[in-house]
């Protein structure tokens, strides 16, 4: 065991990591590569094919004046609060419909009615509600999220051994300290199955909401790009968008399933 | 560790602080720790109901160590279960410590088969988790469960996942799990079935000492006779359907006692007779009437044994 972990995170380890990195890092500037010959081509004009010189410029231009900046910060906040609520509300609803027959039969059966409509469909019943404001968006990241947050916590507590709820209850755990300590974290690894999904639809309905909707925010500043003309803004724009996607991937969802491998012991060989 | 002068005292407090009902019954120890009175249990079934357990009485008193023993689908787990608080009997009563069960809790500990350990905690703080349920400070609570994983002689091991763990290892922090709660009983359903033999030799003689110690009340569940006689003060005979107490065997043998010692072997013999006849039944419910199995079993077993005792008198 400690010869593997000393192989793993060792010589040998670390050299294979800067060998995948720096072929990714050739291969990225490869395309940048062909974008710009493409470019210098000159097949389509420079307002529907900047070249990634001048999206850099803009990307530069956008953090300097803080428009990019402020957008993602709007962005960001919407889909904080949006997100943040869908995650109580889908957590509470999918262990209800886990744990009570009741509730599977009903709210069970109108979230999977509800989940094969896509989350923009909620739009117009949204600005009705809400009007045209952060309000209206917010309540779309929340739709976007919570039917997957709450039917991936529902398969979580369906799928948590009985042994252990047996085994807390002779133990002396009753009512809510059983769900706190041992359902919420033994469903734990299928409900951030269901936070990973619930993110991505939450970050699509954003960015359909704010393209509608015209009150800042990334979406906002993509549309704005359309509107000037200014191809590089759009995708300035669109690669912001990408990069905050690989971020939360990679700094938070990557890391709890990695935390929740080693934990659970399953790791991937 | 300069800590573990304090330890005891800890423990001793906990102690009287959280189980009252245990100062109580240590004044008057002549009362039985478990009452178990008429207690019948059916389940439904496609050929009507089935009794598994028929007017069950038992009374195992205050640090006694009894084993079940019955053939597999007696109703020995149920027994148990019910003991437990996880199912309710049809009729009668289980009282413990002057006190009706109602439901399951922390003053009956259940050590299932599988170690039932919680795979997001890691050793230490599976050894914690009644104590953190119990409210019991988390300085405490560490002080408490380590001195518990030293009785298992685990403290190596504090800081492991689960998946890490043998199933010797496993089982070893059930139990530690279990004694940290400081019940009145422990449960333990045929804790050590799924081990090989050798690590179950080494939890036998594990438990023997911990039991020496602590000097809690067990019922432990098994099949294995061999077993029951190396743990047992008493052991009770189920017999099968309907489950009922056939039979009573006291232990009186020194201990620790050793799975492979000739007085244990001898119990084990005499008791494996009182259970032939139930296993018997058995093999006739679950095999066809015409099978062979069935008189092969009786006429290889039962024609030996007879002529070898005549031969060693």
């Amino acid at each position: 065991m400690h010869n593997g972990r000393a192989c793993k995170n060792g010589y040998w380890g670390g050299d294979l990591k800067m060998y995948s990195m720096l072929k990714r890092v050739i291969f990225f500037i490869l395309l940048a590569g062909l974008w710009e010959l493409l470019f210098w081509l000159g097949i389509w004009p420079e307002y529907v094919l900047p070249s990634p010189v001048s999206v850099g410029k803009t990307l530069v231009r956008g953090f300097q004046d803080q428009s990019l900046l402020i957008g993602v910060a709007i962005s960001m906040k919407r889909i904080a609060i949006g997100y943040g609520i869908s995650l109580g509300v889908g957590v509470f609803v999918g262990l209800l419909i886990g744990r009570f027959r009741i509730f599977e039969d009903t709210l069970g059966s109108l979230i999977s009615g509800l989940q094969t409509l896509p989350t923009i469909c909620w739009l117009p019943l949204s600005l009705l509600w809400f009007g045209l404001n952060d309000n209206a968006i917010i309540f779309l990241v929340f739709m976007g999220a919570v039917l997957s947050i709450a039917t991936g916590t529902d398969s979580g507590v369906k799928n948590v051994p009985p042994l252990y709820i047996r085994a807390a209850k002779t133990m002396g755990a009753k009512k809510w300290k059983l769900y706190l300590e041992v359902i919420i974290p033994a469903a734990f690894p299928h409900i951030v199955i269901g936070m990973k999904q619930g993110w991505s639809f939450a970050w699509r309905s954003l960015m359909a909401g704010e393209l509608l909707i015209v009150c800042l925010g990334l979406g906002h500043l993509l549309m704005l790009g359309r509107e000037l003309n200014d191809m590089s803004q759009v995708i300035a724009v669109m690669l912001v968008i990408i990069l905050i996607g690989i971020l939360v991937d990679r700094l938070f969802f990557m890391k709890i399933e990695r935390h929740i491998r080693e934990r659970w012991g399953l790791v991937k060989s | 560790m300069s800590e573990s002068v304090g330890v005891d005292d800890l423990i001793e407090l906990d102690y009287r602080k959280t189980d009252k009902g245990q100062e109580i019954s240590e004044t008057n120890s002549a009362k039985p720790d478990l009452c178990i009175q008429h207690v019948s249990k059916s389940f439904q079934s496609k050929n009507g109901s089935v009794y598994v357990l028929e007017d069950i009485n038992l009374e195992i008193n205050q640090g006694e160590f009894v084993c079940l023993v019955g053939p597999s689908g007696c109703g020995k787990t149920t027994l148990m279960n019910i003991v437990a608080g996880l199912e309710k009997a049809d009729s009668g009563e289980v009282w413990v410590n002057g006190r009706r069960i109602l439901g399951a809790g922390p003053d009956r500990v259940v050590i299932f088969q599988e170690a039932a350990l919680f795979p997001w905690l890691n050793v230490i703080k599976n050894v914690e988790f009644g104590l953190k349920l119990k409210g019991v400070s988390s300085s405490k609570r560490r002080t408490i469960a380590l001195e518990y994983l030293k009785m298992v002689h685990l403290t190596k091991f504090q800081k492991s996942h689960i998946h890490e763990l043998s199933g010797g290892m496993k089982q070893r922090v059930a139990i530690a799990r279990a004694l940290a709660m400081n019940p009145g009983m422990l449960l333990m359903d045929e804790p050590f079935s799924a081990l090989d033999a050798q690590t179950r030799w080494i939890l036998h003689y594990e438990l023997q000492n911990i039991w020496m110690k602590t000097k809690k009340t067990i019922l432990f569940v098994t099949h294995n006779i061999r077993e029951a006689v190396c743990l047992a003060d008493r052991i009770f005979i189920l017999s099968t359907s309907p489950g009922k107490i056939k039979k009573e065997f006291s232990i009186d043998l020194p201990r620790p006692r050793d799975d492979n010692d000739v007085n244990v072997a001898e119990y084990s013999t005499r008791i494996m007779k009182e259970l032939k006849a139930e296993i018997d039944k058995v093999v006739k419910c679950e095999m066809d009437a015409d099978s062979c199995v069935e008189c092969d079993i009786k006429c290889t077993t039962v024609e030996p044994v007879k002529t070898d005792i005549g031969g060693g008198i």
